[in-house]
């Protein structure tokens, strides 16, 4: 049994609720997913187990197993609020939405400014964004093909090392450094030039260093932190379905946990008191309006 | 900037290495397990312990290459420091050698059970993994193993344990480790150090 389950629960249902309203409001709609599904070589961690001479796994990545539900690509935009296991017993909670056929860039502008408001909704605003390219990466590795392996490990370790001791010309070392260490707000890559300027927001940075080591991305990715917390908060990337370009993150909810201050968000809460009748005619009135309320005892 | 060492064999050589990166880290005088020492703060703790304190804030780590794949945490790993080498194998006693391939049904006593398990499941060999978490050598002697994964340095404790060193596992070294965030927050100040811990162990060697 879990140490004060309920005060946990608590927690993540006042995050939750901000995050749902805020992906409702960019227009997601809540995915249900089964908590059981047979094996495939496709479904990303979750716990496996066998029953009745089949192999099944127990919430697995959500996004994996979103593309492993959905028959044809379609234009979708889903999100979700689910715990993932990853071979264990324990899981982690996520939040995290899936912009599936929308269009290139546009797509992307979108995730990341849902990503900004969802944080802004808990009170978040110290956080950072970081975007990346695959494709930088790729394309850098010209000539260099047969090293493709060592260039991600030193990348995803962020040990250039690696790639010092590759037998490649001083020129490529130089060219794979820069990247390395390339951290701005303009780069030699238009389409990412184009999503910072469009997102707007002085936390987003591109950052080449910058890496999700996930099979099914395809390009731009990017990693939320927060200069109060020591793991990230989310990240998410681009990716492909059956030719249908698509773009998604997810949260971690246990970081989201460790900088939400409830009680912040508790004082826009309307107190309202008086004559019972009187007192929730306004209170019926606010919750309208959509505005949170509580009627005194 | 706060740093973790590990208490043990790699505390004497990590204060050392920073000491030659001009980070000037006051070794505790008594029980204390945090040290200030003006803008830098040392944290000390058990080596295993090291790669999830980093993982978890601590900005940066120094701990054996054993622990971080024991430990499979996610940090930076940006260097290789010099010092700390040895290596992680699979040892069993003398009169009872046996091939692996040969060790189905073997318990095998280590401080390591992930790497262990790992071995031998490359190998194909389904053993019992029990976790201990020190004389490893004992375990063999009393016949609660019939072999263990163990560090071996000089091997002088594996002979004196009647102990045979069956296959190196992994060479190990000491490394840097760095927190995922504080490389992004503390960009500058992480990248100037990596690089002087560098140049530091270049000279060493």
């Amino acid at each position: 049994m879990r140490k004060d389950l309920f005060s946990e629960s608590g927690r993540l249902a006042d995050i939750t609720k901000y995050l749902r309203r805020t992906f409702e409001l960019w227009g997601y709609r809540e995915v249900f997913l089964p908590a059981v599904e047979e094996f495939s070589g496709n479904l990303r961690k979750g716990t496996k187990f066998a029953y009745n001479n089949g192999f099944y796994v127990i919430k697995p990545d959500l996004t994996s197993q979103i593309l492993a539900n959905l028959k044809e690509p379609r234009r979708m935009k889903l999100y979700y609020i689910s715990e993932v296991l990853n071979g264990g017993i324990r899981g982690k909670w996520q939040a995290g939405v899936e912009f599936i056929g929308g269009k290139d860039v546009q797509m992307q502008v979108e995730v990341l400014l849902t990503a900004i408001t969802s944080l802004e909704a808990l009170g978040i605003e110290d956080f950072y964004i970081d975007v990346g390219s695959l494709k930088v990466w790729e394309n850098s590795m010209e000539g260099i093909e047969e090293f493709r392996g060592e260039v991600f490990e030193a990348l995803t370790r962020r040990n250039f090392e690696i790639i010092e001791r590759l037998p490649i010309s001083e020129e490529k070392k130089e060219e794979l450094w820069r990247l390395f260490n390339f951290r701005g707000k303009r780069c030699g890559y238009g389409k990412l030039n184009e999503i910072v300027d469009a997102v707007d927001d002085e936390r987003v940075f591109i950052d080449f260093g910058t890496i999700r080591p996930l099979p099914y991305y395809r390009d731009i990715i990017f990693e939320i932190y927060s200069p109060r917390l020591g793991k990230p908060l989310g990240g998410g990337g681009e990716y492909t379905f059956k030719g249908t370009d698509a773009f998604g993150f997810a949260f971690d909810l246990n970081a989201l946990s460790k900088l939400f201050d409830g009680r912040k968000m508790e004082k826009s809460r309307k107190k309202v008191s008086g004559d019972l009748r009187e007192a929730y005619r306004l209170a019926r009135e606010l919750v309208k309006l959509g505005i949170p309320v509580e009627v005194g005892e | 900037m706060r740093f973790v060492l590990p208490k043990g064999r790699l505390f004497k050589g990590s204060l050392e290495i920073l000491r030659k990166a001009g980070v000037e880290l006051k070794p505790p005088e008594n029980r204390e397990l945090i040290v200030k020492n003006g803008k830098y703060e040392l944290l000390l703790a058990r080596s295993f312990d090291v790669p999830v304190y980093v993982e978890h804030g601590v900005d940066v780590g120094i701990a054996g290459s054993d622990v971080v794949e024991e430990r499979e945490s996610d940090v930076l790993i940006p260097l290789e420091l010099p010092f700390g080498k040895c290596r992680l194998s699979l040892a069993m006693p003398a009169e009872s050698l046996t091939e692996i391939e040969d060790m189905e049904g073997f318990r095998i006593a280590t401080k390591y059970p992930n790497i262990a398990r790992k071995f031998f499941e490359r190998r194909g060999v389904d053993v019992e993994v029990i976790k201990l978490h020190g004389s490893i050598e004992l375990a063999p002697k009393i016949g609660i193993a019939d072999a263990i994964v163990d560090i071996v340095e000089t091997g002088n404790t594996l002979r004196a344990n009647g102990l045979v060193e069956v296959e190196k596992i992994m060479d190990v070294s000491a490394l840097l480790l760095v927190n995922r965030v504080s490389q992004k927050v503390k960009f500058e100040e992480i990248n100037r150090l990596v690089l002087k811990l560098k140049e530091a162990g270049r000279n060493d060697v």
